[in-house]
């Protein structure tokens, strides 16, 4: 990009700009005289709003009086005229376009060396609506969307304290995305937000397209099966992470937010926990513990007893068992493997197929493939209960799906192989690989190890919400 | 050197007990008990003067440290092997050496691991295996007391109580460890051995009262009571769960070989500090050949020897401390 400051002479730097853009049909230049000086209107076709830039920008801008120069137009548009809030200056040609392609109409005038930029954003965006990956029943519809400042303007609606700070910077040579780094300045430690922003300062990406290309910069760079980030789709979500301490990442073009730092427990908690009784929310908050262990343990558990310690079973279930696996002609591992490579396939095309196919999808997988399989022995019953049983507790924990995934695969071999030794050796390397994961001092497994008595009541159980209010936590209770 | 906390220090030393306790070969009466608790306070005793003594090794003490625990590893593996007709390990006793080796192989794959990532990573997993093997021994050996008979608790002893002490320190394969890595924790010291000896005695004593009366009466039958007492615990009449057990016992031996991995290894970079890149898996090798060599041996006598030593040279071979020093 050009870094040269603008020149004086305006056809020079309107070829300048046509040169530097490559003769890009959607630059748009309109030329004309106000105030007896010749000028020229820069804009982005498509990123700003027609209407508001004939009503705010060019009838007051037309009707200006005489003027002695370039500069005394500048000084009257500036006094004078209120052509928008959002007016910064542009000295050179790297921000003239970087302002141009986020919206703004830039004036250039003849003789001047600066030009005066008009934010008059218009582009088209998707609306405010319902999150589809996080779920709520008694919460709040409302869903982040790609545009940064909206997301902004969402956070701000539901903290209105001034402590809550927003610091947009641009992330991205060739992109330049907008990136909004929010906290509240009274709950989350200098030190914190210095490290945060020093591992920013390490992006030299050519463009932030999703919240996947920031977030190996905020975590820990050794191997860690878990996310030590976390991302919401849901601004009260997000509240309640920053009134906890933690420090949010928004990122323009993606209707998700980074939430650093996150912690194994909660994957577990939803807002609609804080909306039930507590007993209830204990309940459910335990069912998601258990679903989570049955979607990476249960087939590996049944391959290895049916296996190596058929001793478990009772004499009945060993019957039954017997009975519907000497039909089957594949080994039990390779069975089970078979079932959830299955399922992976049929998962994976049901998410990129179109949607009027995707309903394709589930009949030929449900009913043809899966009565199919059974019907012709292929596969056991008690086995594709099992391995349903698994992925449907999989889907109650949704933020841990690709680690669940994997997981189950790596314990179905293990399980396979060597049985429940098997199964021990792999819990101590993935329990091992749990605690070491760590992000800027915060451990992974806090506060269940290091053991936090004070965080016990939002995570064995759910405590009520006039006990928590007087915890008055904030995450920094868990920093090591 | 990272800083742990007391519950995690002792989650850690209390793994090693567990595992070398449900391994335990050959007879154990109420004697035992009296001898293992009696042992435990002269432990106590001993580490305490450590405590007060404080700070880090001299280098002539890191060295015995360092042999104590490629000693102490080598223990836990001869352990884990000789409880194959026991513990069932899916193609280990079908195998013969190689099926050793590959038992041993694959654990200190895992061991390899897990010092990698450090003593904190560790020490955090520990808890949360020491609280898993507590609760699921408990369900384990409360489910044998069904099958408890009561009159076998005052079976005549065999040996002495010197003999029983003897056998006590023989199973405290975590003092060198405990030497190593009391410096690294925070707060007081002392605390932190108070709370772990509490725990080993609770522990040893909640064990044992439980396994002498179901096992008491074929005491003579059985060469690993404790794990015999699992196997024996059946809390439903159509299944049996001992099965279960070895998950518990496989987690236990992990933990422990681990401790003892890097307690080895960090001694290694202590004493050589150029030497940082292969110190786990050199550690590692080392642990598996003393296995071999002490293989089909139960040595017990030098195992409480080792103990006694390594209680006695913890508090001669630490450097004073600024505190005491100074004052």
């Amino acid at each position: 990009m050009e870094k040269g400051g603008l020149l004086p002479v305006l056809d020079s730097s309107i070829q300048k700009i046509r040169s530097v853009s490559g003769g890009s049909s959607d630059v748009l230049i309109n030329r004309f005289v106000t105030g007896g000086i010749h000028c020229a209107l820069l804009c982005c076709e498509g990123m700003v709003s027609a209407s508001v830039i004939t009503e705010l920008i060019f009838e007051p801008i037309t009707d200006i009086p005489q003027q002695k120069d370039s500069h005394g137009l500048f000084h009257y548009i500036n006094e004078e005229l209120l052509l928008s809030t959002d007016r910064p200056e542009v000295g050179d040609y790297d921000t003239l376009f970087q302002l141009m392609n986020s919206g703004f109409a830039v004036l250039l005038a003849e003789g001047m060396t600066t030009g005066l930029a008009f934010g008059v954003q218009g582009y088209n965006t998707r609306g405010v609506q319902e999150p589809l990956g996080e779920g709520n029943i008694m919460g709040a519809h409302e869903g982040f969307t790609e545009t940064v400042r909206t997301n902004m303007s969402q956070i701000r609606r539901r903290i209105k304290s001034p402590e809550l700070v927003m610091e947009l910077s641009k992330k991205g040579d060739k992109s330049s995305t907008d990136i909004c780094l929010c906290y509240m300045k009274d709950r989350v430690p200098k030190a914190l937000m210095e490290r945060i922003r020093r591992s920013l300062d390490r992006v030299e990406l050519e463009a932030v397209l999703s919240t996947g290309y920031l977030r190996p910069f905020v975590e820990n760079g050794s191997f860690e099966l878990f996310d030590s980030t976390g991302t919401t789709e849901r601004p009260d979500v997000l509240c309640s992470k920053l009134i906890e301490g933690r420090v949010a990442l928004l990122v323009d073009g993606v209707p998700y937010a980074i939430v650093i730092p996150r912690l194994f427990c909660e994957s577990f908690q939803t807002l609609d926990d804080y909306a039930y009784k507590p007993y209830y929310a204990t309940f459910i908050r335990w069912l998601k513990y258990g679903a989570f262990l049955i979607a990476v343990l249960l087939p590996s558990f049944y391959v290895a007893i049916v296996m190596y310690h058929p001793e478990l079973l009772n004499s009945t279930l060993f019957m039954l068992l017997v009975d519907s696996e000497k039909k089957a002609p594949l080994s039990i591992v390779t069975e089970a493997f078979f079932v959830l490579i299955m399922y992976e396939v049929i998962r994976e095309a049901g998410v990129r197929l179109p949607k009027p196919v995707g309903g394709a999808v589930s009949i030929i997988s449900g009913l043809i493939i899966g009565d199919a399989a059974v019907n012709s022995g292929l596969v056991s019953t008690p086995l594709l209960t099992m391995t349903a049983l698994s992925v449907l507790g999989g889907l109650v924990v949704p933020e841990l799906n690709p680690q669940v995934t994997v997981l189950r695969f790596a314990f179905l071999i293990s399980g396979g192989a060597l049985g429940l030794f098997g199964i021990s050796l792999l819990a101590c390397a993935v329990l091992v690989n749990i605690c070491a994961t760590e992000d800027y001092g915060f451990p992974y497994m806090a506060p269940l190890s290091p053991f936090r008595k004070s965080g016990m009541g939002d995570t064995a159980v759910r405590s009520g919400i006039k006990k928590l209010q007087s915890r008055g936590f904030t995450v920094e209770e868990y920093h090591e | 050197m990272n800083r742990i906390s007391k519950f995690q220090f002792t989650a850690l030393l209390l793994i090693t007990d567990l595992f070398s306790l449900c391994c335990c070969f050959g007879g154990i009466s109420l004697g035992t008990l009296w001898g293992i608790l009696a042992g435990t306070a002269v432990q106590y005793l001993a580490a305490m003067c450590f405590a007060v003594q404080g700070g880090a090794l001299k280098k002539w003490a890191q060295v015995f440290f360092l042999v104590y625990a490629v000693f102490s590893g080598g223990a836990l593996f001869v352990s884990l092997w000789r409880t194959r007709s026991a513990v069932y390990i899916p193609y280990e006793a079908s195998h013969g050496i190689w099926g050793s080796l590959m038992t041993a192989g694959l654990i200190a794959l895992v061991c390899l691991y897990a010092s990698s990532t450090g003593i904190k990573s560790v020490a955090r997993a520990a808890v949360i295996a020491a609280v898993m093997a507590l609760l699921s021994l408990s369900v384990d050996l409360v489910s044998a007391l069904f099958n408890a008979e009561w009159s076998n608790v005052s079976l005549p002893e065999k040996r002495g109580l010197l003999g029983e002490i003897l056998k006590g320190f023989g199973l405290s394969g975590s003092l060198g460890s405990m030497a190593v890595w009391l410096d690294s924790v925070k707060g007081d010291k002392s605390k932190a051995l108070t709370a772990y000896f509490a725990a080993k005695a609770a522990a040893i004593t909640a064990v044992m009262v439980t396994v002498l009366p179901v096992v008491g009466g074929i005491m003579e039958l059985t060469d690993s009571p404790v794990i015999t007492a699992a196997q024996l615990s059946q809390p439903f009449e159509a299944q049996r769960i001992d099965s279960l057990f070895l998950v518990v016992f496989s987690v236990l031996a992990i933990f422990s070989v681990t401790l003892q991995v890097m307690t080895g290894a960090y001694l290694f970079g202590e004493l050589l500090p150029r030497f940082q890149r292969w110190r786990s898996l050199t550690v590692i090798a080392l642990v598996i050949g003393a296995a071999f060599i002490i293989n089909g041996r139960e040595l017990l006598t030098v195992r409480a020897c080792a103990a006694a030593a390594a209680l006695l040279i913890a508090p001669v071979g630490a450097k004073k401390s600024a505190a005491i020093g100074s004052g």
